[in-house]
């Protein structure tokens, strides 16, 4: 609640301030997410400020929505940090970048706390709204023009879809309440035919949102096209509020229709891993890839929707999605720096970095060994976590997921190959043309540094000891 | 104490690959040796109580993982192999000056690390986490200093083994998700081992296992990495992979894959010691056509591995002990057969068997050396091969008598093959390129000797390692049954 607040409030503030002094506004933002993301530590580890649950019947601030707060507003915290570098091109829109940004986290933290169908439509109209604006922001570019309108379609097809869903819901409950429409349905033993299909079309939407298979066809080109501070926005912001709403909605709402919904969501699961990988092994071009990658992960998170009513599935829910959003950036971080200094997007720009730049390709190494969930990283135990909480439910989804993240090992170490065994172009030149100058000079800019730096240093920490987030909520 | 084994490498290595410092072989001999002797004042201890020199603390608390480690007869000859040769590999290193010095040590410093995790780790999680931190250092070590074709090649071996551990990891979260510990599941070693199965989920879970530790040993058919990965290698990282690593798997069948799945040994066990006999022949026959004196050393490995599996596979007291014993030995000959590869193809430029001879000629200490050791690899009475394998055929013979006969054959296999390599190389004419072969310097002369004194010692005193694991193996024996 205070951090939702101190997010809108900064927001407002960085819109203001950047009609006057855009050097200013990198700090006021990040101040403002770190204020935010301290006020949310302070509710969830320490006595808290008391009033989450000021608007219970909209929406209520518990463990549950403080921890992914956390999650969310660390993410964007890190973008910002990375946003010096990222940013650097943009003169008069400066401003509304980061005021996009922080408004659409107000939504991520609507939904992550809502516990009404009309504070969730919102919460996903606020996160989106903003990110439609952002995708398409560098006006002269038809790839990012492409995107924006791509994703705006897509995204207000899908909201429509949710939006008759939840329409249905009502009809057949009687209320947009969670917890009321939960004890309308029961134990799910007399569904009518309209909350069924209602529930049917609330996945679709749902799954729209996260870009699971088969609706995630919006996803690659969306994340291409877009600048690319937004895509690891996309990539981690949108996905955790995705899921922590999805969560959520069949968590407090649908427990009881289980047997009703557990099959379509599996069979989602099951294809959104495996399509999304295979499709990842042929990519050349590093954000495509880590679309597709992102794609998949959306295929794992399923199954901590399918594990609902495992004990832990929710704190697996939360590890993952932090460990997954914290090596995305640090991914991203490290190819803002080499693709915008080299002009290249696909896999041959990462070519002899580890030589050029080892911070760099240590982090991006780290970060792919976690996000293939190689042990003992992070991502490793984000796996894990998930994997043991819908093992007893659905076994064969286990080994479905276990063989993909086998599969995915093959396209993270395409990177990882290019950066360690694989030497760069400019190497090449000055071994060939003799007293050539090797004019390939790669710095790293100050705050993508830093960022990567915390990015990693968390991930480390949450290597030595998950503890410290699996079992907070 | 057991926590020393794995903090001393893991802290040079970090201090070796983030700070980059001058006279980092030295360094990592140094962490080496540390750990060697920590290992000798470990062979005091008394592990007839069962684990001794435990270490526990909560890992993951609400999901019973714990980082505990702790050691017993078993685990101390993993330790004694594992770092008696990190020594060795080191100095037999320096010979050739790697660029970027500071992150090969490293690597292999980690490697060190992670291995002594894998013999000491108590919890499952952990071991699983141990056992595939291991594969990241040698695959970077193989993949920046390997030979020719060395990405796809070891890219294919980190898919293999990967995948074949994932499996490894279903299994083990099932048994993990049957134990009840005040409603809580632990991966604590002796809580999954209390686990009862029926004989349906026993199968799948042994499946799992077996499926991993198959693929690192590796036993046929799923051996198809190993040569080229062997071939590819830079000399460091083969001797990694032959002498400890693959012991991996022949340790986490004693400790782990019999223990949590008796239950179905009885019918699926028939079919794994075939495959590993079957393993034995194939590779036997395959190695005395090999050319590549490397590629030969490799598919010897196989053969050998799938001897130990086989008699620890039997499950009585000989093939265990053998087992055990020959994990030793068998780490000692080949790290040491490897070295010499090492010196051939540095000196000669070529590994091809039909480019060598004569060189006894030139270089007699080296030939004797070279000797000594070839005689331990084909297990000649008085080498430290010897009693292995003939505890590993006992065990065997014990189980079945014709699969005893036929694995055997290994021994006259092995005695043609490594002696047509041994003669190739060093008898026959001397040709104009291995004329002026340099002999032995001090430090090669160094490494070489304690191997090949290691090979005699042994051979005379086995018993001074049977008497180290006679308690442990008893327990585990009786413990487990199948």
């Amino acid at each position: 609640m205070t951090a939702l607040l101190i997010i809108f409030l900064t927001a407002l503030a960085v819109l203001f301030v950047g009609l006057k002094n855009r050097s200013w506004l990198q700090p006021i933002a990040l101040l403002g997410t770190l204020l935010a993301l301290g006020a949310t530590g302070y509710d969830l580890l320490g006595p808290g400020f008391g009033w989450g649950g000021e608007y219970a019947s909209m929406f209520r601030f518990m463990p549950f929505a403080y921890a992914f707060s956390g999650v969310a507003i660390l993410a964007t915290a890190l973008i910002i940090g990375l946003s010096g570098w990222g940013f650097r091109n943009l003169n008069s829109t400066l401003g509304d970048h980061y005021g996009l940004i922080l408004f659409s986290l107000c939504g991520a933290l609507i939904m992550f706390s809502y516990t009404n169908l009309t504070m969730l439509f919102l919460g996903i109209e606020i996160l989106s709204i903003p990110l439609y604006v952002l995708a398409g922001s560098r006006r002269d570019d038809p790839a990012g023009n492409e995107a924006a309108l791509k994703y705006f379609l897509m995204g207000a097809f899908a909201t429509g879809i949710l939006l008759f869903g939840m329409t249905l819901v009502y009809g057949s409950t009687a209320s947009f309440d969670l917890a009321s429409i939960s004890r309308a349905i029961g134990n799910g033993d007399h569904m009518p035919g309209m909350l069924k299909v209602g529930i049917l079309l609330m996945i679709m939407g749902l799954s729209f949102k996260v870009s699971a298979v088969p609706f995630h066809f919006w996803a690659p080109d969306v994340y291409q096209g877009s600048p690319n501070l937004i895509t690891a926005f996309m990539a981690t912001v949108v996905k955790t509020a995705g899921f922590a709403a999805f969560y959520r909605l069949f968590s407090i709402a649908f427990p009881g229709a289980e047997g009703f919904w557990s099959i379509p969501v599996a069979m989602i699961a099951a294809l959104t891993m495996t399509v999304a990988n295979v499709t990842a092994i042929f990519q050349t071009d590093f954000k495509r890839m880590m679309a597709y990658s992102s794609i998949s992960h959306a295929g794992y998170l399923l199954l901590a929707v399918l594990a609902i009513g495992t004990a832990g599935a929710d704190q697996a829910l939360l590890f993952y999605t932090l460990t997954y959003s914290l090596a995305t950036i640090c991914a991203f971080g490290a190819y803002i720096a080499v693709a915008e200094q080299r002009g290249n997007g696909s896999f041959s720009a990462f070519n002899g970095l580890s030589k050029k730049q080892p911070l760099l390709a240590a982090v991006l190494t780290l970060s792919m060994l976690s996000l293939a969930g190689i042990p003992p990283l992070a991502g490793f135990f984000g796996k894990y976590f998930l994997f043991t909480a819908a093992f007893a439910k659905y076994p064969w989804l286990i080994v479905l997921a276990v063989i993909n993240s086998a599969v995915s090992i093959y396209y993270y170490f395409k990177i990882i190959i290019a950066m360690y065994f694989v030497r760069s172009q400019a190497e090449d030149d000055s071994s060939n043309v003799a007293g050539e100058m090797n004019n390939d000079t790669l710095t790293i800019p100050v705050g993508v540094r830093w960022a990567v730096l915390i990015g990693l240093l968390l991930i480390a920490l949450l290597t030595l000891a998950p503890g410290i987030v699996y079992g907070l909520i | 104490m057991s926590l020393i084994f794995i903090l001393i490498p893991f802290i040079a290595s970090a201090i070796l690959l983030l700070l980059r410092p001058g006279g980092s072989r030295s360094i990592a001999l140094l962490a080496a040796l540390a750990n060697l002797a920590v290992t000798a004042w470990c062979l005091g201890c008394d592990y007839s109580q069962g684990m001794n020199c435990t270490f526990s603390v909560p890992w993951v608390a609400s999901a019973g993982i714990s980082f505990s480690l702790g050691m017993d007869g078993i685990t101390l000859i993993m330790l004694v192999l594992t770092n008696l040769l990190a020594p060795l590999i080191i100095v037999s290193s320096w010979g050739r000056n790697y660029d970027n010095e500071p992150r090969y040590y490293g690597l292999l410093l980690l490697m060190l690390g992670a291995l002594n995790g894998v013999f000491l780790a108590q919890d499952g999680l952990l071991f699983y986490v141990f056992y595939e931190l291991a594969l990241i250092p040698i695959y970077f070590i193989c993949a920046i200093w390997g030979g020719q074709d060395r990405i796809r090649v070891t890219l294919k071996f980190f898919i293999y083994t990967f995948v074949g551990s994932l499996f490894m990891l279903v299994a083990l979260l099932w048994v993990y998700l049957q134990t009840d510990v005040n409603g809580l599941h632990s991966f604590a070693w002796a809580d999954l081992v209390a686990v009862q199965m029926s004989t349906y989920s026993a199968h799948w879970v042994l499946l799992g296992f077996f499926l991993a530790f198959a693929v690192k040993m590796p036993l046929f058919p799923f051996h198809t990495w190993q040569p080229d990965t062997y071939v590819t290698a830079p000399t460091g990282g083969t001797m990694l992979l032959s002498g400890i690593m693959l012991k991996m798997g022949t340790y986490g069948v004693i400790r782990w894959m019999i223990p949590l799945a008796p239950e179905a040994m009885h019918v699926l066990n028939p079919i794994f010691i075939s495959l590993a006999v079957f393993g034995i022949l194939y590779a036997s026959i395959i190695a005395v056509k090999q050319s590549d004196i490397k590629r030969l050393v490799a598919y010897s490995s196989i053969a050998h591995v799938g001897l130990i599996a086989a008699g620890i596979l039997a499950w009585n007291k000989a093939g265990l002990q053998g087992g055990i014993l020959q994990m030793l030995n068998h780490g000692i000959n080949v790290v040491g057969l490897f070295f010499i590869i090492d010196l051939l193809e540095r000196r000669l430029g070529t590994r091809s068997l039909a480019d060598m001879g004569g060189i006894a000629k030139s270089a007699p200490k080296f030939a004797a050396l070279f000797m000594i050791i070839v005689l331990g690899a084909v297990a000649v009475p008085l080498t430290n091969g010897f009693p292995g394998e003939f505890l590993l055929l006992n065990g065997v013979w014990n189980y079945n008598f014709w699969l005893g006969a036929l694995a055997g054959l290994t021994i006259i296999f092995g005695a043609i093959y490594m002696l047509r390599a041994y003669g190739l190389v060093v008898f026959g004419e001397t040709r104009p390129e291995t004329a002026n072969f340099e002999d032995v310097n001090s430090r090669e002369f160094l490494v070489l000797g304690i191997i090949a004194g290691l090979v005699i010692v042994l051979g005379f005193f086995p018993q001074s390692i049977l008497g180290l694991t006679d308690g442990s193996v008893d327990r585990i024996l009786r413990a487990v049954q199948i």
